[in-house]
């Protein structure tokens, strides 16, 4: 059964996407740390870092995509679950600094000293440890996302109104941990990391195993998706993304589908936070800036969504385009990310992975339709084959 | 009566004084109505007589303000939801043809298939040979076996409405309604689909809501008609179409 | 708010031209007691500060508002003495020397060089005798301003040596307003006199009947000092105070309330139309709002530069200028964007989004990333008190402004021949077409309509909020939220969504403070919309669903 499914995952491009992914994951911390500095071959940490940090990115618009481009959920609120997965790891660096911090109080971090905290608040228990903290990781936005779906999906919120309150639910972190007294650094967030599991977060080695750790736990975020999307569920998830009401009237308790989803989506959005914490050194409210879950919509929509290569390549794409641009022409940034959102909507709807693969399925049926025209001389075919066009 | 029909339920589907209203406009006023087990029934009435709302009742997309409904004489329906009432036996067919339009015709039987809907049960199932016979057999029943493979989004409207009846057949249920099968459908469609509809009620009761008084001719079966929400008139096509209310109401003199 | 600052500053600046002007009136202002001032200035060269004040109690005496500058120069130590002759003068660094004017009529005497004059010595402590010795001065001041600024002076910083001046001043005064305060300002000063225990109750009273949070401040304040057989009038006073004032606090949340509610509806009104009526999800509204706020900044520089004694009129200028321009920047979103992804809500939200950081960037550009300085008109300046609450000018103008555009809006859906096109429009579109109406142009023509209210509520919000490219961000998803609360499709849904989530707002503040508050409102509408999914005012039926 559980072979089935996972087997089921395994179709030809997953397989590609996954080999690409991981021979990344391994080739480039090699590059980075086997050849010497002045090689042509050799990639700089920051370059890796970087990479890493995109590569992050992508597992947040997959998990993304599984809400909506599958299911039809607009998430808007998705860099909150980012957020907590981020602060969840953050949490652990914080604790594993110990008496080195600007204080050198063992037990409290730096900014709790600043701001009179006399002891560890209670939440921030067990965080010392990798195990509780990692479990934390996904936890925490499950948990978030199972509370949010159990109550909007019950009562039938969707389309619009869900996006909207997805951002309200966003924004009200975002103010919430902007708070000092909310225990998490409020505006300065949790940064002046050390080490994690002893080994220096600095170190060119501890980046090399976190980027492939970020390929690695890519790589199976999209074998499950895939599994997910592949198996009967899958097809159930599409369906109540295109005709909610047939599927429940055909007996499906659509409530739980979307929960389902969202919460697994919510966990895979942890892991990535988690992941791109250690790599930029920072985490703070920002993170759960309205205007940071949309992005994610707009990579997600760039690459195709309902595809699961598609917001992959998308995040990416819009991050590499971001990183030049800020560097080179920061004025020219938000128009071009604006423009974006106004052009693929427009123009791309399907995204550059889901216009590629319409024309392939739109030749595949061309070439169908031919050949029943030799054969039978189906009519309908050929009218199917035009409407595919 | 004798002993048998004592101990064999009485009726499949049970409305009674059942009252609905939306911003004061009444939509169901008092509606009784009852549907034996095996029955073809058809509906007919004007727009606004509240046909739709008394589907939404009995799917459970709508409550009632007042008034009660029994499944197969003990089941109250309007405690229960959309789901609840699919997973009873209680099968619905939309006026606008719904299928999943991104699925092949083969995947949408597949998920219409009366089998576990839980979502473990969904993420773990394989498709088994016996699951494999039955799909096929619906097929051969709307006579798409040749379409199986292709995506619903490029079936014509008339092939649409089949598709839709197909999966409810997948569903197994033991009430089927259907809402207006045959609008926008071509004669030739029309007479298939009265063939095909009676050949379903042979093991199921259906009820079919239909503006076409030609095709509920050609059904040949007990015709209920409403108006302002309650019933108007009941027996035959014969009878009904030449009660005098109902020509006021409805056919028009 | 950065309106504060220049409106402290315009009624600092208006005080000191009060006093300028009772002394270049001096004639009525003649000496009740009948004292040369002169001598007692003089004597200032030779005094300690415990004299120092005793001389400045003199001066108060004499009722002489002429004494105001030098008494004002006295307090930023610009006061002197020539060293010659001991004669004391006002002096004004002029270069090396000094400009010397006499203290009593103000006439020039001359130069004196630095080292010919000596400073007189000031502290802290003496300033505040000085204070409070300008405050009786202008008591008998011909302008009623100028008395009723003089009056509140005394009452901010009292003082037994007032006490004369100032029942000199009650017996003569005409204007009942000017007289309630400075009986209020007697009975403060009383307090710390040393007058008899039977007066000091009585001022009690006085105080306790004027009520407000600087009543209880004041009895607070001087209980300490007083006789302890008046400890238990001061707390029954103080008791009765707070008893009164819990009304008016009450009272004046809810007027905060309806303040931010008025905020809200502003910047909500026009995402009524485009969402609650259209059905487009315009994540551009907040721009235009901001862009709004940036044409009234414009009409203000222009005024400025061209026409400076228009500057009052400025605001009611910009309305039409912010309703035009952002109208018809909603015009080209509707017409280049919008109208191709009709029926595809998501999409829209995605789109608009990309034109709001279009818009965001294009002013950051244009005018910078910095807040810009826009000016209240005078109108818009100041507050008045309403029993125990205090109404600002700009506030009351808002919530009348929002009101007014509410009423406009809803006049020209239900009266106007467009907005009867409108609404058949979006009710069912394909009817209205075959009716003749020309659908595109009424969608392309609400559109703007919504986002040219959204431009007028900017000009209105630039009088309360920092004007800068982020302006429309901070607003954009209050406004969603008070549409969706309201109830989509239901402009008195959002009227009522806009005020309830104001005083909501409002009333959660105190006790938990302005970033929980708000955390609680967007929780609390989070739930809301799981019960009622369709908002307060919900249309219910099949039209919902189709």
């Amino acid at each position: 059964m559980i072979s089935g499914f996972v087997f089921r995952a395994l179709e030809g491009r997953i397989v590609a996407a996954v080999g690409i992914l991981l021979g990344i994951g391994i080739l480039v911390p090699a590059l980075n740390l086997l050849t010497p500095p002045d090689s042509a071959l050799h990639i700089p940490t920051y370059a890796m870092s970087l990479f890493g940090k995109y590569l992050c990115y992508a597992l947040l618009a997959l998990a993304l995509d599984l809400v909506w481009g599958y299911c039809g959920i607009l998430s808007l609120g998705h860099g909150a679950f980012f957020a907590l997965g981020g602060y969840a790891m953050g949490m652990y660096l914080m604790r594993q600094i110990g008496p080195r911090g600007v204080y050198g109080n063992p037990i409290l971090p730096d900014f709790m000293v600043f701001l009179n905290y006399k002891e560890l608040p209670w939440f921030w228990h067990g965080f010392d440890w990798f195990v509780f903290a990692m479990a934390m990781v996904i936890v925490v936005p499950g948990l978030l996302a199972f509370i949010f779906g159990w109550f909007a999906f019950r009562s039938r919120v969707n389309g619009v109104y869900l996006s909207i309150i997805t951002q309200a639910m966003t924004y009200a972190l975002l103010l919430a941990f902007f708070r000092n007294d909310m225990g998490f650094g409020g505006n300065n967030g949790l940064t002046d990391f050390k080490d994690i599991l002893g080994f220096s977060v600095q170190a060119d080695g501890t980046r090399a195993v976190l980027f492939f750790m970020s390929a690695l736990m890519l790589s199976l975020c999209l074998i499950l998706a895939s599994a997910i999307v592949r198996s009967k569920f899958g097809k159930v998830l599409v369906g109540v993304r295109d005709a909610e009401s047939r599927v429940r009237f055909l007996g499906f308790r659509v409530e739980n589908i979307k929960l389902f989803t969202f919460v697994v989506s919510a966990m895979m959005a942890g892991i990535a936070g988690a992941l791109f914490v250690p790599q930029v050194g920072i985490i703070n409210p920002g993170e759960f800036a309205p205007a940071n879950s949309i992005e994610v919509v707009v990579w997600t929509a760039v690459g195709g969504r309902g595809t699961l290569i598609g917001p992959i390549i998308g995040a990416i794409l819009v991050n590499g385009g971001k990183s030049f641009f800020t560097g080179a022409f920061p004025e020219i940034w938000l128009f071009a990310l604006g423009g974006l959102f106004i052009a693929v909507t427009l123009f791309l709807p399907k995204g550059i992975v889901g216009t590629i693969q319409h024309g392939f399925k739109a030749r595949k049926a061309l070439k169908a339709a031919a050949d029943a025209e030799k054969g039978r001389g189906d009519a309908a075919a050929v009218a199917q084959a035009q409407a595919a066009e | 009566m004798n002993t048998i029909s004592e101990t064999r339920q009485k009726s499949l589907l049970y409305l009674e004084n059942v009252s609905v209203s939306f911003d004061g406009f009444k939509a169901l006023n008092s509606l009784s109505f009852v549907v034996e087990p095996g029955e073809l029934r058809a509906i007919i009435g004007p727009n606004g007589a509240g046909k739709t709302t008394m589907m939404d009742i009995i799917t459970g997309k709508t409550r009632p303000d007042t008034g009660t409904v029994l499944f197969e004489d003990a089941i109250d329906l309007t405690k229960k939801d959309e789901a609840d009432i699919a997973q009873l036996g209680i099968g619905r067919k939309f006026q606008k043809p719904t299928v999943f339009e991104s699925h092949t015709v083969w995947d949408n039987l597949e998920l219409a298939l009366n089998r576990s809907r839980g979502v473990f049960a969904t993420l773990f199932y394989t498709l088994s040979p016996e699951d494999k016979a039955r799909i096929e057999e619906i097929l051969e029943t709307i006579r798409m076996t040749h379409r199986k493979n292709e995506y619903a989004a490029n079936l014509s409207h008339g092939q649409k409405q089949w598709l839709e009846i197909g999966m409810l057949l997948a569903q197994e249920p033991k009430l089927l309604l259907v809402d207006e099968p045959v609008a926008g459908m071509t004669d030739a469609e029309t007479a298939e689909t009265a063939v095909l509809l009676k050949e379903i009620a042979k093991t199921r009761s259906v009820v079919v809501v239909e503006h076409d008084m030609g095709f509920i001719r050609e059904l040949g079966v007990k015709v209920t008609c409403l108006a302002e929400g309650s019933v108007l008139a009941e027996g035959s096509i014969d009878f009904v179409s030449n009660d005098p209310k109902v020509i006021e109401n409805y056919l028009g003199r | 708010m950065t309106s504060k600052v220049p409106f402290r500053v315009l009624q600092s600046l208006g005080l000191l031209l009060c006093l300028m002007f009772s002394f270049a009136a001096p004639s009525h202002a003649q000496s009740s007691v009948g004292t040369d001032p002169k001598p007692l200035f003089d004597q200032l060269a030779k005094a300690d500060f415990a004299e120092a004040e005793k001389l400045i109690g003199q001066l108060a005496a004499t009722g002489d508002a002429r004494l105001v500058p030098a008494l004002n120069a006295f307090s930023e130590g610009d006061l002197y003495f020539r060293k010659s002759d001991s004669l004391v003068f006002i002096g004004k660094v002029a270069g090396s020397s000094y400009e010397l004017t006499d203290p009593v009529t103000g006439a020039s005497a001359g130069q004196a060089a630095k080292n010919a004059v000596t400073k007189i010595k000031i502290n802290n402590s003496l300033r505040r005798v000085i204070r409070s010795a300008m405050g009786g001065l202008t008591l008998m001041s011909p302008d009623r301003g100028v008395r009723l600024q003089a009056a509140d002076a005394v009452l901010r910083s009292p003082s037994a040596e007032n006490l004369e001046l100032l029942e000199t001043a009650i017996s003569k005064e005409t204007d009942g307003e000017v007289k309630a305060r400075m009986v209020e300002a007697r009975a403060v000063s009383l307090l710390s006199s040393d007058r008899s225990i039977d007066e000091k109750r009585a001022a009690i009273q006085t105080i306790k009947n004027y009520g407000g949070r600087n009543a209880i401040g004041i009895l607070m304040g001087a209980s300490a000092s007083l006789d302890p057989s008046l400890k238990g009038d001061v707390d029954a006073a103080i008791a009765s105070i707070e008893s009164g004032q819990r009304l008016w606090d009450v009272g004046q949340n809810v007027w905060y309330g309806v303040s931010l509610g008025s905020v809200l509806l502003l910047a909500a009104i026009g995402l009524a139309i485009t969402f609650g009526v259209m059905g487009i999800i315009n994540m551009a509204h907040g721009e235009m709002v901001m862009l709004g706020a940036y044409s009234t900044f414009v009409v203000q520089q222009v005024i400025r530069d061209h026409a400076p004694g228009l500057f009052d009129w400025s605001l009611a200028i910009a309305l039409p200028v912010a309703f035009l321009v952002t109208g018809a920047v909603g015009l080209v979103i509707e017409r280049g964007v919008i109208r191709f992804l009709y029926g595809r809500p998501l999409e829209t939200l995605l789109a608009t989004w990309g034109v709001s950081l279009i818009l965001q960037q294009t002013i950051r550009s244009l005018f910078g990333p910095t807040n810009q300085e826009v000016g209240n008109p005078s109108w818009m300046s100041g507050s008045f008190p309403v029993g125990g609450m205090t109404i600002t000018w700009n506030r009351m103008w808002i919530i009348a402004f929002s009101l007014s555009i509410f009423v406009a809006l809803l006049v020209v859906m239900k009266k106007s021949s467009f907005g009867l096109n409108m609404r058949a429009v979006t009710q069912n579109r394909r009817m209205a077409s075959s009716m003749g109406i020309r659908t595109p142009w009424v969608d392309a023509f609400t559109f703007a309509l919504g986002s040219g209210i959204a431009g007028i509520a900017g000009v209105a919000l630039s009088q309360i909020d920092n004007v800068s490219p982020n302006l429309g961000q901070s607003y954009i998803i209050d406004s969603f939220m008070v549409v969706v609360f309201g109830g989509v499709g239901n402009l008195w849904g959002t009227l009522v969504g806009a005020l309830s989530l104001g005083v909501l707002n409002k009333f959660l503040e105190p006790s938990v403070g302005a970033v929980l508050g708000k955390i609680l409102v967007l929780v609390l509408i989070i739930l809301f919309i799981q019960k009622r999914p369709r908002g307060l005012f919900a249309l219910k039926g099949r039209a919902v669903e189709a």
